[in-house]
């Protein structure tokens, strides 16, 4: 099958508008833990909004590329069997795992999901802050590997759009923890709060879809400390709500590198969000490090001369 | 490009979604639930300098008179924090180009050289700060 006969997403359109509005009248009543800023809200939904336009005027491409692939397949696979649904649900979460894990440890990926990022606010409109530009860097073919071993499309666009409502109730402060069992399989907002938050511990973890296994089996897992309250946002945050700087400051800052520092461009595009050919920035491996327990309380340069 | 998606049916429903996004913004305005962002002081500042340029050590702080913002002097740097939302946003940029910045009716306008950040604009009685060390 090549078109599916539903779209999740679309779907839970009216889900996500409800939940949103309870969620912020719970919290203006003091029912539960909310906070939500209105420029920082609008940028978010608009950037929701963008991307669905995005998403239509790019869906082609993708679509014809996942035909093309699956025109090639290896396998036959059944719609219609429960065994491919199961086999879909885990190949589907690790290719997001590790679609995810790219977009945070390379830069020609970091680009576009940085968007997503960028608020400083940790409530169910940050599920729907999307980036505008993810088709343009070609992550989907990540997906192309489960249309090449033979799942229909319609198949792997359903499982896409599960995976994206499940992890669009995951994006609040209103529930602190789910049962013991619950956060050991799944991916919950305990752990997605920690993969939101700038402070060094929690850099670069928690990747998960669906199943926050991948990160445990990975060693990308890192539990939400008491001790360390999670503050939102991007390393370095934002100075401006312009909707055009949201969507797109990573990726003229990128082109300036490059245009700045020609010999260097492979470094940076390939290489690690904050990599620099003097050591002048910091990636988050640099900035973990000088966050650990005894570490050198150094400037980046210093860090770098030492 | 797909022409043929942007049919009347999906600008129907990009329509309503903005509608609901209108609708999402005037709620969150009415509840006034915003992060309690209190005027700066000058323990406030130099606690948020030190979450974003650890190991900085500050020669000379100023806080903005509005409490919106702060700049810092670390050695041949400037760190500059501003107010966002109901949040904070920083950067560093050397010391000489914030002594170059534009001055005018009380507000320093600092070109911060990002795009992610462009300006940030901080109120001082004057600038240079007349405490500062020579």
């Amino acid at each position: 099958m090549i078109k599916p006969p539903f779209d999740p997403v679309t779907l839970a359109t009216p889900f996500f508008i409800l939940t949103v509005i309870a969620e912020i009248v719970l919290a203006r009543f003091g029912w539960a833990k909310a906070r939500y800023e209105t420029k920082d809200t609008a940028a978010s939904l608009l950037m929701g909004l963008g991307s669905t336009v995005a998403g239509v005027l790019t869906g082609g491409a993708v679509a014809a590329a996942t035909l093309w692939v699956w025109s090639h397949r290896l396998f036959d696979i059944p719609m219609t069997a429960v065994w491919a649904w199961v086999a879909v649900f885990l190949l589907e979460d690790l290719t997001y795992y590790w679609f995810h894990r790219i977009s945070h440890e390379r830069r020609i990926w970091w680009v576009s999901h940085v968007n997503h990022h960028s608020s400083q606010h940790y409530n169910l409109s940050t599920a729907l802050r999307q980036t505008w530009t993810g088709a343009l860097n070609g992550s989907f073919a990540l997906w192309l590997i489960l249309a090449w071993l033979g799942f229909p499309p319609a198949m792997i666009a359903i499982q896409k759009g599960i995976s994206l409502v499940y992890q669009y109730w995951i994006h609040t402060e209103a529930i602190k923890k789910t049962p013991r069992w619950f956060e050991a399989v799944f991916n919950t907002p305990s752990h997605h709060r920690v993969h939101h938050a700038r402070n060094a511990v929690y850099l670069d973890r928690n990747y998960a879809g669906i199943l926050i296994v991948w990160d445990r089996l990975f060693g990308t897992f890192q539990a939400e400390l008491d001790e360390e309250p999670c503050r939102y946002g991007l390393v370095k945050n934002l100075a401006t709500f312009n909707l055009l700087r949201v969507a797109f400051h990573e990726w003229i800052a990128m082109a300036g590198d490059v245009v700045r520092h020609p010999r260097h461009a492979l470094g940076y595009v390939l290489g690690p969000p904050g990599w620099s050919h003097d050591g002048s920035r910091e990636t988050s491996t640099m900035i973990k490090a000088a966050a650990a327990p005894g570490a050198l309380k150094l400037a980046p340069a210093e860090r770098e001369a030492a | 490009m797909e022409a043929a998606a942007l049919s009347p049916a999906f600008l129907l429903q990009l329509a309503g979604s903005a509608v609901a996004v209108g609708a999402l913004v005037a709620t969150a305005a009415w509840a006034k639930i915003a992060k309690p962002a209190p005027p700066l002081d000058d323990a406030r500042a130099r606690a948020l300098l030190a979450a974003e340029f650890p190991g900085r050590t500050l020669d000379g702080l100023w806080v903005a008179t509005d409490g919106v913002g702060a700049l810092a002097k670390s050695g041949g740097l400037a760190l500059v924090l501003c107010q966002v939302g109901d949040g904070w946003a920083a950067r560093q940029i050397p010391w000489a180009q914030a002594m170059a910045a534009s001055f005018r009716n009380g507000r320093l306008s600092v070109d911060l050289a990002d795009v992610a950040a462009p300006r940030a604009v901080l109120t001082f009685p004057a600038w240079p700060p007349t405490d500062l060390a020579a």
